[in-house]
Parts: structure tokens; C-alpha cells; sequence
């Protein structure tokens, strides 16, 4: 379906409307002036004709030879011209007439006894013929007007009223604009605005200006709902943060007097140690969980500041696998980068090392460690791929596994799983934070492959 | 020394220290904390950030200005701002809650190991002569220049390198005994702290030189 535009409808619209007014206006003046101006016309030639026929009556009577001066004096006054018909013979006329020009029918009534008058177009010219009979002499009178000043007169009418008509038209337009400028560019704003805040630019709001009721209002309730969207929000990344900011001295308390148990471990019986093992197996995942919950409840809130700043990639990859092995006593992934030189990246130091530390977390619950850990550059772009030879991640869960609390096929295998679920979903946050990507691929070592790309920083090394 | 307000951390904190065998003192807030390490002397403090009254930064002061000791401060919150403000107060490391006690453990020994190491010979910088041997550093007219014992660690162990590039990850193993994940930004700060006891111009630092993207060294 065409899409139709608002802007659009109005504009048209508007300069139809108006076209359509004043075409209207137009014609109804032109035809009531045209009316009006050539009745007036013909009531003046008549009254004319009739004085001139009475002219010609009188010198027929009196010296018939001076007729053709008598016509022409009278022609060269009145701007018409002149025919006499006297016993069905043509008995003079002035220089300017030509008798073919009047129809017979014409000729037929007037000499049957009736006074007519009729108009003429000939070769797109307005002629106005009149008839007199002269019964006394059996004479009958024509004179023919021309009507070039009447006609010139209602050209120019015309024209005025057509540039008229043409001038409302393109006014129209203009108010059309107008109109719709100021009903859509508000709504352009509020679309502007909201897409804006569907971002997570969530301090956007509409600027309240001096503008129409209808858009204040709409510019007021669109705030309203802003502001009440982002408390919601906000109030819910603050229980979150809240529910593990409580946990948090409880489980401090816990996980150090399970340390002290462990101390004396022992002294307790076969029962009391495997307990023992249990709780702080599951104490540690607990623990794991809270930090990851927090992190991501901060994240969501805001709270805590991006600390950007540009730094070596390859460096910090080194570093960050380096750090993530030793943490969990396993084997360090080996590295490679082809050669690659310092490479500047924009990211915060330590979350890019929490999003490494976590990749390779990942690797090693569900696919028995990571395999390589490869870098390489291409496009402006620096990619870091965390390789594994576990069984992969399915198509259908490529997306999926970044979800936080998504256990999928790999997680339910391994009965037990040691993951927080929310490892993946803080490395996708965070690689977001850097303006980055992350997806899941086919590892060339059969895995899986978590690809990272990082848009290459402009700036130097700090 | 452990300075924590919540009864339940603090006495599970000392029993696993104990159990490691610490000996340990405790004090429920910073001014009772002060008081007790005025009568006894500890070989390392660890003080919670939120405590009714005086806060956890202002107890690391008051500690610091009476000892070098090593200081943890255990923190809420690991903002980048809290962090630097704990080491600004002159604690030596940090944890944040909720921490795997093993790893407040190895802190701790870590900490307690240090000793400074005679691995450099003595060394002049400008008009300060650094003496690893006495553990001092001396100024032209011959008084005694105060750094902890952490700032101490960093300025010889940079030096014990003939001015190679050590990366904040090498500093971090060197001079706080970590070999696991440690926070970068404790060596900024000590680094920064470092400077505007031994740089002429600490804004404009002569011979604590970062090297953009890899670390530090020091320029003789």
C-alpha cells in the first residue's frame, strides 16, 4: 500500500481548494460581467441603429443620391457599418460592410417587416447586427457593430481574473505549508524524540515552546510519559541493585564462615565434609551471581560511569587472558595475532577485562576451555575471536545465549551448570558499551567461536 | 587490625583469621579502630569504606598519617571514583563485597610478605638519593623523603629494571604479590600518588614516565 503523507494531503489540499475557490469566483464574474457589459452594448447600438435608421428614412425621402456620403459620415461617427436594401436590391452601403456576412435567414425576417438584431461570429471576431425595416420606402436598414472594444474589455477581465484565480492558487500553497508545518513538524519532533529515547537516550525530552494548545499538550503528555517510563525503569534497576546490595553483607558472612569451616575440616565426619563441599560449591556460584547481577543492575541504571579511554588491544587481550586463566587455575588459551602491531581500541579497561575473563569462563564450563584466543584487523575493525572445540552452539541459539538466565542445549548436557547465566549477557552489554558486536560462529576447531569487533579507535594510545 | 561495622562479617572475618593464625584486633568504627591501633601496633589494617561516623576514608587517613602499614579498604561499591578516593586515603589495596575470602586471604599474606628487597643498589634522582638497603629515600639536605611502604616497592622495583617498560599486570605481580586478577588502577594511583612525593613537576613527571598503551619506567 502507498504510504500517504500527512504533509502531502494537506498541501494538496489546501492548493486545490483553493484553485477550485477561485476558479469558481472566477467564472462568476466573468459570466455576470460579460452579461451585464454586453447587454449594455447592444441597448446603446440599438438605440443608435434606431437614430440612424430614422436618418436614413429622412434623406431617402428627400435626395436619395446622397445616401453613400450620408452612410459614410454616419459609419465614420459610429464605427459600424451600414447596409440599405431597397426593393430586394442592395441600394447602398458604406465602405467597411459586405452583405454575404449577414445570414439569409436573417435577411428574410427583417424583410418580412420585424426589427431583429442578432450577434455574429465571423472568423472569430463578435459582430452585433441590427435590422430596421423601413416599410414607408420598402427599404430595410442594417447596421453591423463591431464589438473589439467589448471584446478587448472582457479579454482583459479574463486574464485579470485567471491571474487572480492563480495567485489564490499559489497562496493556498503557501498556507498549506504553513499549516502543515505547524501540525507536522511537531509530530516530526515527537517521532524525532521518541526514537531518540528508543535508543537509550533516556534523558530526551521535548523542548516546551510557545506553540498551539493542542501541541502543548501533546508536547507535555509525551514528557510525562518519558518521565514516567524512565522513573519505572529506574525504579526497577534500583530493586535489582537494591535486593543484591542487601545479599551482599549476608553472603560476605557466609562464604568467610564457610572458609572458617573449611579450616576445620578435619574434625567434621564424612557427612559434615561433604556438606561442607556442597555448600561452598554452591556458595561460590551464588556469589558469582550476585556480583554479576549488580554489575548488570548498574549497567542498567546508569550508575556507574563508562570509563573509556584508548588503549592497546592486543595488550589488553594478552593481559585479560592471561589474568582470567590464572584466576580458575587452568590453562591459558594460546594467543595468536598474526604479527599484529599495537592496536588502539576505545573500551573500559576493566570491563573489557571482565568481557574476556567471561568468554573464557564460558569456554571452559561448556566446551572444556578455550582453544585460541585469534586477533586480527580488517575494515577498521578489531576482532577478537574466542575459539573453543566444544560442541558448538546450534543456529537456533546464536542469539539466544547472550539472553540473561539462557541455559541452552550445552549448559542442560553438562547436568549441573556452573555459569552465573548471566556471563554472556554482561559481555554483550559491555561490547555494546564499546560500540561494538559480538556473535557466535563455527570455530575452526570445531566449536564454537565467540567473534568480538571493535570499531578501531582514532585517537592515540594513552 | 580489622575496622568493619557489621557484626556478623567482622566476627567471621576474625574467626578466619584466627583460624589462619592471625592474631587479630576488631572495632566496630574508625574512631574506636584509631584508638585501638594508637595502644597496639598491627602489621596490616583492613577497613570497611561505609562505617557509621567517621567513614573509611578518613580511618585510612588517620592510620596512615600514624604508620606505613598496609592498608585494605573492603568496598560496597568498586566505582572507579570510590576506588581512587580509598587509594587517595591512602589505603594500599582493596576488595570488593562481596569477596571470596580466599582471596582477602591471600591479600593479606601477600601484603604481610612484602618485604623491601635489596635487589637494587642505591640510585640518585635529581637531587633525591633512593637507598634500598635502609629502605629510605633522602633529600639534598640530608632529611628523609616519607613513602610507604607500596610506594617504596614500586620506585626500586621500576628501578631494579634499568629503566625497561614494566606493564601495570608486571607491577601488579611485583609489587602487590598478585598473580591473579588484580585492578590496573591501583598502580595509576600509587603511580600518581608516587610522583607528587619524588617529581619536581607531578604533572609533568621527569622520571615516573608512562609509555603510552604498555606501562611505566623510570628514566634515571
Amino acid at each position: 500500500m502507498l504510504q500517504r503523507s500527512l504533509r502531502l494531503r494537506l498541501l494538496i489540499t489546501f492548493g486545490l481548494g483553493a484553485l477550485l475557490l477561485s476558479g469558481l469566483f472566477a467564472f462568476l464574474t466573468y459570466s455576470g460581467m460579460h452579461h451585464v457589459l454586453v447587454d449594455d452594448q447592444q441597448h446603446t447600438d440599438l438605440s443608435q441603429s434606431y437614430v440612424n435608421a430614422a436618418l436614413v428614412r429622412s434623406t431617402l425621402y428627400t435626395s436619395p443620391p446622397e445616401l453613400g456620403d450620408e452612410l459614410n459620415s454616419i459609419e465614420g461617427a459610429t464605427n459600424s457599418s451600414l447596409l440599405v436594401q431597397t426593393h430586394h436590391q442592395w441600394l447602398s452601403k458604406s465602405k467597411g460592410a459586405a452583405t454575404a456576412d449577414v445570414p439569409s435567414a436573417f435577411l428574410t425576417l427583417v424583410a418580412s417587416g420585424h426589427p431583429s438584431s442578432q450577434i455574429l461570429t465571423i472568423e472569430g471576431r463578435t459582430f452585433f447586427v441590427v435590422g430596421i425595416p423601413i416599410p414607408a420606402v420598402e427599404t430595410q436598414f442594417y447596421e453591423v457593430f463591431q464589438l473589439t472594444r467589448l471584446e478587448n474589455t472582457l479579454r482583459t477581465l479574463l486574464q485579470v481574473l485567471i491571474a487572480g484565480a492563480l495567485l489564490t492558487f499559489l497562496l493556498g500553497i503557501a498556507g498549506g505549508l504553513w499549516v502543515t508545518r505547524r501540525t507536522v513538524r511537531p509530530l516530526e519532533r515527537v517521532s524525532m524524540a521518541a526514537a531518540a529515547i528508543a535508543e537509550g537516550n533516556l534523558s530526551t525530552r521535548l523542548q516546551v515552546t510557545r506553540a498551539d494548545r493542542e501541541v502543548q499538550t501533546l508536547t507535555e503528555s509525551f514528557n510525562e510519559m518519558v518521565s514516567q517510563l524512565v522513573d519505572r525503569i529506574e525504579r526497577d534497576a534500583r530493586f535489582a541493585s537494591d535486593v543484591s546490595h542487601e545479599l551482599r553483607s549476608p553472603l560476605t558472612t557466609l562464604a568467610t564462615t564457610a572458609t572458617v569451616l573449611q579450616q576445620h575440616r578435619e574434625e567434621l565426619s564424612p557427612a559434615g565434609q561433604a556438606s561442607l563441599d556442597l555448600l561452598v560449591a554452591d556458595l561460590s556460584i551464588f556469589q558469582a551471581l550476585v556480583e554479576d547481577l549488580l554489575e548488570m543492575a548498574r549497567n542498567d541504571a546508569g550508575a556507574s560511569p563508562l570509563d573509556i579511554e584508548t588503549v592497546d588491544g592486543v595488550e589488553l587481550v594478552r593481559q585479560s587472558v592471561r589474568s582470567a586463566a590464572r584466576r580458575h587455575g587452568i590453562a591459558e588459551p594460546p594467543l595468536s595475532f598474526d604479527g599484529l602491531g599495537p592496536t588502539p581500541v576505545d573500551v573500559d579497561r576493566r570491563r573489557f577485562e571482565r568481557v574476556m575473563t567471561n568468554l573464557i569462563d564460558n569456554a571452559h564450563f561448556y566446551a572444556g576451555g578455550a582453544a585460541a584466543v585469534r586477533l586480527s584487523v580488517s575494515d577498521d575493525q578489531f576482532f577478537v575471536d574466542v575459539d573453543d572445540a566444544g560442541p558448538g552452539v546450534p543456529d537456533e541459539e546464536r542469539e539466544a545465549v547472550f539472553e540473561r538466565f539462557f541455559r541452552g542445549r550445552a549448559a542442560h548436557d553438562r547436568g549441573m551448570a556452573r555459569g552465573t547465566g548471566l556471563g554472556l549477557a554482561l559481555v554483550r552489554d559491555h561490547v555494546r558499551a564499546f560500540s561494538g558486536t559480538i556473535q557466535v560462529l563455527d570455530s575452526p576447531d570445531g566449536g564454537a567461536r565467540f567473534e568480538i569487533a571493535l570499531p578501531l579507535a582514532k585517537g592515540e594510545l594513552s | 587490625l580489622i575496622v568493619e561495622d557489621d557484626d556478623h562479617i567482622r566476627t567471621a572475618l576474625r574467626l578466619m583469621f584466627e583460624g589462619e593464625g592471625f592474631s587479630v584486633d576488631d572495632a566496630g568504627t574508625g574512631e574506636v579502630g584509631v584508638a585501638l591501633f594508637s595502644r597496639m601496633a598491627a602489621d596490616l589494617a583492613i577497613v570497611d569504606v561505609m562505617l557509621p561516623g567517621m567513614t573509611g576514608f578518613e580511618t585510612c587517613q588517620a592510620l596512615r598519617a600514624k604508620s606505613d602499614l598496609p592498608i585494605v579498604i573492603v568496598s560496597a561499591r568498586d566505582n572507579t571514583a570510590d576506588v581512587v578516593l580509598g587509594l587517595e586515603s591512602g589505603a594500599d589495596d582493596y576488595v570488593t563485597k562481596p569477596f571470596v575470602p580466599e582471596e582477602l586471604l591471600a591479600r593479606v599474606r601477600a601484603h604481610l610478605r612484602r618485604r623491601p628487597e635489596t635487589s637494587t643498589h642505591a640510585f640518585r634522582m635529581g637531587h633525591l638519593e633512593v637507598i634500598p638497603d635502609e629502605g629510605v629515600v633522602r633529600q639534598a639536605d640530608g632529611t628523609e623523603l616519607h613513602l610507604t611502604s607500596t610506594e617504596f616497592r614500586l620506585l626500586t622495583d621500576l628501578a631494579s629494571v634499568n629503566g625497561r617498560i614494566l606493564s601495570r599486570e608486571d607491577l601488579l605481580e611485583r609489587v602487590w604479590g598478585y598473580d591473579y586478577f588484580g585492578d590496573s588502577r591501583l598502580v595509576d594511583v600509587h603511580i600518581r600518588r608516587l610522583r607528587m612525593k619524588i617529581e619536581p613537576d607531578p604533572t609533568n613527571p621527569r622520571y615516573l614516565v608512562t609509555v603510552r598503551g604498555s606501562g611505566y619506567k623510570l628514566v634515571l
